[in-house]
Order: C-alpha cells, then sequence, then structure tokens
C-alpha cells in the first residue's frame, strides 16, 4: 500500500509541476464559461442555459485533465523515465495502480476549486445531493484515467495517440448532453441521441446538473447514472491497470 | 554470457558503444524480459521472481531519466522513499550526497534548468542514495569532468567498502582499470573474456615491453640468455646499445635480465617498462581497437 501511495504522491508532483499548463487549463476554463456561456446563453432559447453550460464545461475540464495521464505516460516514455520506473522496488501492479489512481485524483483535485466556482455561481441546494454527484465525479475521473491510460499502452505511438485522442475528444464531448439537452440531439439525430445516451459525459454531466439543482436538464434518473458511473470506472480502471502492468515492459514506444 | 559476478567485488563490464552492456544491465534489473536464459540476483531468479531480484539491485542509467519539469530535490527524495529509507536517513542522505557531487547549491532548480553534467550528477546521486545490495552504474561519468570523475570513483569505492557489489558499464578503459577488480570484455553482444585486470593484461603473449640503453654494446650472448627465459616473447636489438625485450610478468623477471647484464659487465643506464593497457587486452582479444569496434557497431 505505501508504495502505490508513493507512485500516486510522485503523479500528483509531476503534474502540479506543469505551472503553466494548469494555468492555462483554468484561463481556459474561466474564458469559457465567462465569454462564451454568458454570451451564448443570449442567443439559446433555453431557459438557464448559462447554468446548464457552467455545469458541461466542469464536466469538459474534468475529463480532459483526466485525460493527461497518456499524455504524461508518452513524456516519460520520451525521457527514458519508463525504464526507470521499471528498475524501482516497485511491483508492476503497484506500479500500474498507483498511475490509474494518480491520474484520476490529481484531476479531481485540480478540478475540484473550478467545480467550487461554478457551484457558488449555480447556488448550492442540497449539500447532501452534491456530495453524491462529487464522489460519483470522482469515479468518473478514475474511469477517463484508466480509458487514457489503455489508450496510450495499447498504441504505443505519441502521434496517433495525439490525433485519437483529439478526435475522441471531439466526439466523445460534442455526442453527450454536456453542451447541448438530450432533447436537442435526439431532434438533430435520433442516431446520435443514442450514442449519447450510452456517453459517460451524459452520465457525469448529468450527476453534476443533479446536484447542482438543475434536475429540470437531466437525462436519466440518478441512479442510473451513478451505475453506469461505477461501470464506466470499474471496465476502464480494471483495463488500464491491466495493460499498464502487462505492456509498461518490453519498449517499442513511438 | 556466462558469467558470475562475486559479492562485494566492482565487476567492470567494458565494450564499446553497440556491444550489449545496456541491454544486459537492463535485463538484470528487470526491465528487459531476457529473450533466453537468465540471471540469479541474491538467490532470485530474475524471470520468476523479478519484484525480489529488484528489491537488491538499484542503478544509475546511462542516460540520465529525468522529467524536466522536476526539481532535483523532490526527485532524489522521491527515489530515496520508494527505497524505502527512514524520513532521517533519507535527509542525511540526500543532503550527504547533493553536497558531495556539487549539487546542493541548485537543489532546489529544475532539471530543464541544468547543464548535461548535473544531470548525470543526478543519475549518479540515485544509486548512492539508496545505496542497494547490488549497484549498476552505467557510464557513471560520461559529460563529467575530471574533477568530478575522480570524486565519483571515489563515491563508488566507497559505495563498495560499505557492503555494496558494483556492477560498472564503461567504455572508458582507464575508468575500468581503475575501478574494477575484475573485468568482462563484450563485444557483439558476447562476453569475450573475463578476468582481474592485470591477469588480463599478463594473458597478451609479450605484452610488457622493457627498453634497456647500455653504456656499450649488446651482445650475442646477452641476447642468448635473455631469450631463453620462459617469460620473454622476443628480445630486438634496436641500436648497437638500445634493446627492447617483450615479455610477460615483467616486474617478476626484471632482477633476472639486470643480472644477465651485470654477469656480462653491461653497464646499464637506464631501464623502462611499459605493461600492456587495456586497449591492448581489447585489441588482443576482439582483433580491433575500441574505437574500430564501436565504429562497426550496430547500433551506430
Amino acid at each position: 500500500m505505501r508504495k502505490i501511495l508513493l507512485v500516486i504522491e510522485r503523479d500528483l508532483k509531476t503534474f502540479l509541476n506543469h505551472k503553466i499548463l494548469l494555468l492555462m487549463r483554468a484561463l481556459w476554463f474561466i474564458a469559457q464559461i465567462l465569454l462564451f456561456g454568458l454570451i451564448a446563453s443570449r442567443m439559446v432559447v433555453v431557459p438557464n442555459y448559462f447554468e446548464y453550460y457552467a455545469a458541461g464545461v466542469t464536466i469538459i475540464i474534468l475529463y480532459s485533465t483526466a485525460v493527461y495521464i497518456g499524455y504524461d505516460i508518452y513524456e516519460e516514455a520520451e525521457h527514458g523515465i519508463v525504464e526507470y520506473l521499471l528498475s524501482l522496488p516497485v511491483s508492476r501492479k503497484e506500479l500500474a495502480i498507483g498511475r490509474s489512481i494518480g491520474g484520476g485524483l490529481r484531476s479531481f483535485i485540480y478540478v475540484a476549486p473550478l467545480m467550487g466556482i461554478v457551484l457558488a455561481l449555480l447556488g448550492v441546494s442540497n449539500p447532501l445531493l452534491l456530495l453524491v454527484a462529487f464522489f460519483s465525479l470522482f469515479l468518473f475521473s478514475f474511469g477517463v484515467a484508466g480509458m487514457s491510460m489503455t489508450l496510450a499502452m495499447g498504441i504505443k505511438s505519441a502521434d496517433k495517440f495525439d490525433i485519437l485522442m483529439g478526435v475522441l475528444d471531439a466526439l466523445i464531448v460534442r455526442l453527450s448532453t454536456v453542451m447541448y439537452p438530450q432533447i436537442f440531439i435526439q431532434q438533430t439525430n435520433p442516431f446520435y441521441a443514442d450514442i449519447a445516451n450510452f456517453n459517460p459525459l451524459t452520465f457525469a454531466s448529468d450527476l453534476f446538473r443533479w446536484g447542482a439543482g438543475l434536475e429540470q436538464y437531466i437525462t436519466f434518473s440518478p441512479l442510473v447514472s451513478i451505475m453506469a458511473i461505477i461501470l464506466f470506472f470499474s471496465t476502464f480502471t480494471f483495463i488500464g491497470v491491466v495493460f499498464y502492468e502487462r505492456k509498461l515492459e518490453g519498449g517499442g514506444w513511438e | 554470457m556466462n558469467l558470475s559476478i562475486e559479492e562485494g567485488e566492482i565487476f567492470g563490464l567494458l565494450g564499446p558503444n553497440g556491444a550489449g552492456k545496456t541491454t544486459t544491465l537492463l535485463m538484470l534489473t528487470t526491465v528487459l524480459k531476457p529473450s533466453e536464459g537468465t540471471a540469479i540476483i541474491g538467490g532470485y531468479d530474475i524471470r520468476s521472481e523479478p519484484d525480489k531480484a529488484r528489491s537488491l539491485i538499484g542503478i544509475a542509467f546511462q542516460d540520465p531519466k529525468l522529467l524536466w519539469v522536476d526539481r532535483i530535490l523532490d526527485v532524489l527524495n522521491w527515489h530515496a522513499k520508494v527505497c524505502g529509507l527512514s524520513r532521517s536517513e533519507r535527509k542525511r542522505r540526500v543532503e550527504w550526497a547533493l553536497k558531495e557531487l556539487e549539487l546542493w547549491h541548485v537543489r532546489r532548480k529544475k532539471i530543464h534548468g541544468l547543464s548535461g553534467g548535473m544531470r548525470k550528477r543526478i543519475e549518479v546521486a540515485k544509486v548512492l542514495i539508496q545505496r542497494p545490495k547490488i549497484a549498476i552504474v552505467d557510464e557513471p561519468t560520461a559529460q563529467i569532468d575530471v574533477v568530478g570523475k575522480y570524486r565519483i570513483w571515489n563515491m563508488i569505492r566507497a559505495l563498495r567498502d560499505e557492503g555494496s557489489t558494483i556492477i560498472l558499464a564503461t567504455n572508458e578503459l582507464y575508468e575500468a582499470d581503475e575501478l574494477a577488480d575484475r573485468i568482462g570484455i563484450m563485444h557483439k553482444g558476447k562476453l569475450v573474456v573475463c578476468d582481474k585486470p592485470e591477469r588480463l593484461k599478463d594473458s597478451i603473449p609479450g605484452g610488457d615491453v622493457v627498453e634497456v640503453h647500455t653504456e656499450k654494446e649488446v651482445s650475442e650472448t646477452v641476447l642468448k640468455k635473455l631469450k631463453s627465459f620462459n617469460e620473454v616473447a622476443e628480445a630486438v636489438v634496436i641500436k648497437p646499445n638500445h634493446l627492447r625485450v617483450h615479455l610477460n610478468k615483467a616486474e617478476k623477471i626484471i632482477p633476472k635480465i639486470m643480472e644477465v647484464f651485470f654477469e656480462e659487465r653491461i653497464m646499464v643506464s637506464s631501464v623502462n617498462i611499459t605493461e600492456p593497457s587495456l586497449d591492448d587486452v581489447f585489441l588482443h582479444y576482439t582483433g580491433l581497437t575500441i574505437e574500430e569496434a564501436e565504429k562497426l557497431s550496430p547500433i551506430r
């Protein structure tokens, strides 16, 4: 357990050392809410669209921050850190579990204050619901980190991973209820709505809105969303840990 | 490769770039899985018990394994923690290593602001702080200035004296000669020869060269007597009063050579002894100089 905690500690510290990146992400987040959110809310007919959008952007930043662990893996491969980690008196399993937890935890820690800002803007109605929603988002960030680790270890090519994550980001964000309610997706194309209904970002944004008291826009019941997030978390954390443990050795990085 | 390394020795793995030294070390540290064969480290098989084998090993890699955004102190503290050092011991050893390697003044700096030599010293510091049972150092003084080289050599010797077994991979022949108790020469992925440096040098027939300058002409009798010694491979008259003798174990036979000149009443004005270097040993066993071997390396 001690070794896992140390691996997590390393991931947190390394992440916090990327100060420029963190600052830029925070500025992006603020600009999205205070510029795009405010302006778009004036031209969108959906009532309280600003609140809807602010909650959605919080999920987007949580997702994009949790994904960062995959990029870290490539940076480590480039600088030879993979060999260093493999040579340490830490078992492969401890290393893989530590990386998965570290990747999720650090994104949640980073996004938590931004969530706080959004909740202050929205006005929290029920702290208990919010805690449940927070916990689900906590699991969501681990699931995303696991997914990113799985893809990074499966591809082992920085360029391909970068392209894939760009495309995935475009699809996974836009084919979800993060930025627009499900009813509009359904009206545009029922096929899009089918995809959005299975998108973890839909469940995560549903839960955050539910916790923040914006339940008029949620697609699924909170219980369904929680179950879906738990399934997403357990599947990708497991696969991510297995892939990292099995594929870290042997080189082949591009 | 079939090799055993004794506990408490400094074993030098010598060979040109591309000989397979680093690959061997990566297999020993369980970073790479051997395609065939295995190694036993402190009783643990690297294939079946890699975690236990790894618990005995520490390595300073050839290329520093550092993230540019990390700070020196954080890197070394975390390394000490993960290697199981207590808080007080960690603090003591990290401070000691940073001061000894002249990194104390930059300890809070990020890696990207450091020179190549400084980064290399941080890499070496990891293993010096860890003090593992088996310490592997891969070209520990590459990119390091002369003063720094001597300091690191002394620290490696001190590490051995404290009980660590050292495996030193290097392509610097002088470094291997200076530090290693035994040397294994690698070429094209194979261990060509392995022994103590003196015995490797003695294994070259006529490797020692003794140059004798005399007051008067060297006689045929002298030549005949010298050639009768088993250790003498060849004796050549360069000039009438200048003799060159190719032999083995010069340090043992010099008194006998002097005795021959004394018997023949020839005054010796000077004697110069040259031992073979590890370059000569490498050349003898591979047929190539280390520079030639590097040029032929598939990794280039």
